[in-house]
């Protein structure tokens, strides 16, 4: 019984104590305080498609340490809060926001978060949506908050981030009036391109031979630049075989550069004064899977044995398997394509090859049409822009790097950067 | 899939790529068998692709929805891809050109401004910006910023068209040249490279389908072509011999 007492005693006093000390070691919940940000907005991320919001605020002497965690709730201005981004002070600052400076303040001394819902939210923001916003900042063991303020997002229609963009677009298409109306009144020199020089020859021959002259479009579809530009070689190819009265196969990948080459075909030999001899299975469609194309049209050279081949326009691994069987029937063989790496096949299987940009120059060098010549004109004055713009550019920078001119190179950047 | 599908497969597989390798030696009905099967079965695919992943879920559901807005988001593109049709009837062909002039002019308005930002700002950014730091860079950092920015516009001498390349321009341009052929070597060797990888490849299923398992597919097939040259080319030569 005493043993039981004493035992009692113990358990009870242990408890109390226990039960004391708890209640000594519990941490009072930090108040959380109100506070005022300067200048504090809640706005809609300016010049995007309305999937952001942006909140900012002046950065003053008592932030200076602290902790800033922004919360968003599309929910309510009492629940549904998510920590949307959590930084420190002299961080977030508004010459981060990746906007142009003439489209938005970038003032260092001010903070500005960009709010991506798509990312906040895990799904895609696709309409107009409601917000809000506070900022809890963490300066030491004091918390404070600020009001909670609201806004909606919601797309723009203009991107003044592009201005940019527009105004080369602007001067590029005031050029090109300007270079049409010189090229009608006189003609426009362009220099001498060697493999389309080749071109009568190639059309020539394969009439002295009798043989077919195989041209092959590649396997673009009709919004590649390529592909327009080989149509527009086709139609002179195509003008030049119905003028010597001899035969063009042209074999398709895709339905809709075959409709487009039909007419162009049927009109270059209207133009070239022989519509008669117009046939619709000049153009055949063959099929729209790249290495059954390829067979196929393999196939056909190594039957039909052309006298020449043209490949113009976008390939990609079917030009050498295409070259090589050109080759091998001894064809003389024109190719061109914007395609870089498919470019070193070209030049191994066959006689001439056009590069790139002299693939875009074709159709402006054999038809001499005042439109297609004013274009390349334009390409060319924005490949001098391009030239004096790197040269002149890049000495400023080195000039500024050596001077130190603080911001040449971020203001170059920003009027170069595409957004 | 039972093993003798899996068998019959192989047996399918190693034809039709030794087929197509036949054309190495000479057209043959063989290889033509490859082609045709070839063409057929890849439009066939095209066919099946464009009509459930295009025509029904981006056509015939909207259009059977009920909801007025996506109707009416369908009906015009899809009046215009119907206008392509026209094509074969050559009295009405007339109205394909309205699904083509829309299509011309939408590839146009979306490549331009892609086109000025991607091949004309960016790549003007791209060549300039190492030389923002230029002095903080190391020598062979130096030296490739500047290779890339002379590189750049030698090569883009060589694609002007407006003045006759003579004098120092004829050297600009050469130089142009040389850069041009050192991409076009290093582009070339890298492509030789992976198609090797894609050859070595046929060939090892070539030889996995000549073993016991498969009943020597490969091998069988490989001695059938050769015997068909063989036989075809004998009986070639008689005919010419007769025929002289």
């Amino acid at each position: 019984m005493k043993n039981t007492l004493i035992f009692l005693t113990a358990f009870l006093t242990f408890s109390s104590y226990s039960s004391f000390a708890a209640s000594q070691n519990k941490v009072k919940p930090a108040a959380i305080s109100q506070i005022e940000l300067k200048n504090f907005e809640a706005l809609d991320f300016p010049y995007d498609k309305g999937e952001s919001g942006l909140l900012v605020w002046e950065h003053t002497p008592e932030l200076e340490g602290a902790q800033f965690s922004v919360l968003v709730s599309t929910v309510s201005d009492k629940e549904g809060w998510i920590e949307a981004v959590k930084f420190s002070a002299g961080e977030n600052t508004a010459d981060k926001i990746n906007l142009p400076f003439w489209s938005f303040n970038k003032n260092k001394n001010k903070y500005a978060v960009a709010l991506e819902f798509n990312n906040i939210l895990s799904s895609q923001v696709k309409e107009e949506l409601n917000y809000f916003a506070k900022v809890k900042i963490i300066k030491g063991k004091n918390i404070s908050e600020t009001k909670v303020l609201s806004s909606k997002i919601k797309g723009n229609w203009f991107r003044a981030d592009r201005l940019n963009n527009l105004i080369v677009f602007l001067v590029v298409t005031l050029v090109f009036f300007i270079v049409v109306s010189h090229a009608k009144k006189k003609g426009l020199f362009i220099r001498r391109i060697a493999g389309l020089d080749a071109i009568d020859e190639a059309i020539g021959r394969a009439t002295e031979m009798g043989k077919p002259i195989f041209y092959v479009p590649g396997i673009g579809v009709m919004s590649q630049i390529s592909t327009i530009a080989s149509t527009f070689v086709l139609g002179e190819v195509a003008k030049k075989v119905a003028q010597y009265d001899s035969y063009i196969k042209v074999p398709h990948y895709d339905p809709i550069v075959m409709t487009v080459s039909k007419e162009i075909v049927k009109q270059a030999y209207t133009e070239a004064e022989r519509p008669d001899s117009y046939k619709e299975d000049i153009n055949v469609f063959i099929s729209h899977d790249q290495f059954s194309y390829a067979a196929n049209v393999d196939g056909l050279i190594s039957r039909e044995k052309p006298a020449a081949c043209f490949y113009i326009g976008y390939f990609m691994a079917e030009s050498l398997l295409l070259a090589e069987v050109g080759a091998s029937i001894g064809a003389i063989q024109i190719a061109g394509t914007d395609v870089d790496h498919q470019l070193p096949f070209f030049f191994t299987a066959c006689d001439y090859t056009l590069i790139g940009e002299e693939l875009y120059a074709a159709g402006a060098y054999l038809s001499k049409e005042p439109m297609l010549v004013s274009a390349l004109k334009v390409q060319d004055f924005g490949k001098l822009v391009f030239m004096i713009s790197v040269a002149v550019f890049s000495l400023l920078l080195i000039i500024g790097a050596k001077m130190e001119w603080k911001g040449l190179a971020g203001i170059l950047t920003e009027i170069l950067k595409v957004y | 899939m039972s093993e003798g599908m899996i068998i019959f497969g192989a047996w399918i597989a190693a034809a039709l790529t030794l087929f197509l390798f036949s054309f190495l030696y000479k057209d043959n009905p063989f290889f033509k068998i490859a082609e045709h099967l070839f063409i057929g079965a890849g439009m066939g695919w095209y066919f099946q692709t464009i009509f459930y992943k295009i025509m029904i879920p981006k056509i015939w559901e909207p259009l059977h929805s009920g909801d007025p807005f996506k109707i009416f988001m369908v009906v015009i593109p899809a009046l215009l891809g119907l206008s392509l049709i026209t094509q074969f009837i050559p009295k009405i062909s007339w109205i394909s050109r309205y699904g083509f002039t829309f299509m011309m002019g939408y590839s146009a308005g979306m490549a331009i401004p892609v086109g000025l930002a991607t091949d004309f700002m960016n790549q003007i950014l791209g060549t300039i910006e190492p030389f923002a730091n230029f002095f903080a860079l190391s020598g062979w950092q130096m030296f490739n910023a500047l290779a890339i920015a002379i590189g750049t516009i030698c090569v883009l001498f060589y694609f002007f068209f407006s003045v006759e390349h003579k004098g120092a321009g004829k050297k600009v341009s050469n130089l142009g040249i040389y850069f041009l052929m050192i991409y076009f070597g290093a582009s070339f060797g890298n492509t030789v490279m992976a198609r090797f990888s894609l050859l070595y490849g046929r060939f090892d299923t070539l030889v996995n389908y000549s073993s016991a398992k498969y009943f020597y597919a490969t091998s069988w097939i490989l001695v059938g072509l050769t015997l068909y040259f063989v036989a075809e080319k004998l009986i070639t030569s008689a005919k010419r011999e007769t025929a002289e």
